[in-house]
């Protein structure tokens, strides 16, 4: 639903996170099942050793935040979870998605500070929108390599050409490799 | 011009195999009308088929010659009934919509190149090979014959790359 949400709806941004085992989700869900939350969005991976899931959650007004972290209180209570919940604002919910070109972009090399930050500030300073974005740490101890991928909203006027040869330069100051292809979803 | 309304999951129709055209006459015609119609009416639609208008027959069409991953590559308007893949070969993922299921996406891995067979809508039954993106529209329309969603073929989440098998 990309449209406005009701307005008889409180939203909440619920972050979840703990080391990983069996029965995580489950145990969240159990609490929002329980309260009469609806999960509206979700994202939910695994980092590390942690689990971690970020949820939109709304529920019916009147519903205070604060009922919803005493449930969670009770529920993590001993199980390594940490819960953080942050009450929406009515211009929060109301969203729109990004309407240009999609892109992946892929970078890796030999891990070093500043991969993260160098390529998605040159992005952000020509309005590129990040939607997605995971890193990893791989290859060995001595040789550490790392791995990042992310998509993109490009703005109008800016092309896949463009946005790669924008990230050119980057190539040879972090000496990584770097490469932009377009996946803009096909209508079907 | 008879532009239909585009079905939408969860309507049962798009969850159940259609039967073949026993006869092609007057109204199977005018069936592969109103699909055309209707795919000239969707902005950007390559290809409709009957379900998706609310008719539980194999009949499909696709004309995937204006869009840019088919322009160079395509056979025109094609209007199939019964159409049946013969041989298919290939691999490649596409990150796919589809009228029938509104605001998703996702990807989908199908077969590049395909041997087809189907009837025209003047009973003329044809062979031919589709590629690339063509071949890609022609199994998801396909599929709604079948009474398959893109959402059942799925084949990774965006992160899916990046899962290590184990942890040590």
């Amino acid at each position: 639903m990309n449209d406005c949400r009701k307005a008889n709806l409180a939203h909440f941004a619920v972050t979840i996170i703990g080391k990983d085992r069996p029965g995580i989700v489950a145990d969240t869900s159990e609490v929002l099942f329980r309260v009469g939350c609806n999960v509206e969005d979700s994202s939910c991976t695994m980092l590390g050793g942690e689990f971690a899931m970020i949820l939109i959650v709304s529920h019916e007004k009147p519903f205070s935040k604060k009922k919803l972290e005493a449930e969670f209180a009770a529920k993590n209570m001993g199980n390594g979870l940490s819960a953080f919940i942050r009450t929406l604002k009515d211009d929060e919910v109301c969203y729109r998605e990004p309407v240009g070109e999609l892109c992946l972009v892929s970078v890796y090399g030999s891990d070093k500070p500043g991969i993260v930050y160098r390529i998605t500030r040159e992005l952000a300073d020509r309005g590129v929108n990040i939607t997605d974005l995971n890193t990893k740490l791989i290859g060995s101890p001595a040789q550490p390599v790392y791995v990042l991928m992310l998509e993109a909203a490009l703005p109008q006027g800016l092309s896949v050409e463009d946005a790669s040869h924008l990230l050119d330069n980057l190539k040879q100051e972090l000496s990584v490799e770097i490469s932009v292809r377009l996946i803009t979803p096909v209508s079907l | 011009m008879a532009v239909q309304n585009i079905v939408t999951y969860p309507d049962p129709i798009l969850k159940t195999p259609c039967p073949p055209v026993e006869n092609i006459d007057a109204a199977v015609q005018q069936l592969v009308d109103d699909l055309v119609d209707t795919m000239h009416a969707g902005p950007g639609s390559v290809g409709v088929a009957a379900p998706q208008i609310g008719v539980s027959l194999r009949v499909c069409v696709i004309d995937v010659s204006k869009n840019r991953h088919g322009k160079d590559n395509n056979h025109g308007l094609l209007l199939m009934v019964n159409p049946e893949i013969l041989v298919r070969s290939g691999s490649a993922v596409m990150r796919e919509g589809c009228m029938s299921v509104p605001d998703y996406t996702g990807d989908v891995e199908r077969a590049t190149e395909l041997t087809l067979r189907y009837s025209e809508p003047d009973g003329t039954v044809r062979e031919f090979e589709a590629s690339g993106f063509e071949a890609v529209a022609i199994q998801h329309e396909m599929d709604h014959l079948d009474g398959m969603l893109f959402l059942d073929r799925i084949s990774s989440l965006k992160t899916g790359l990046f899962r290590r098998k184990s942890y040590k």
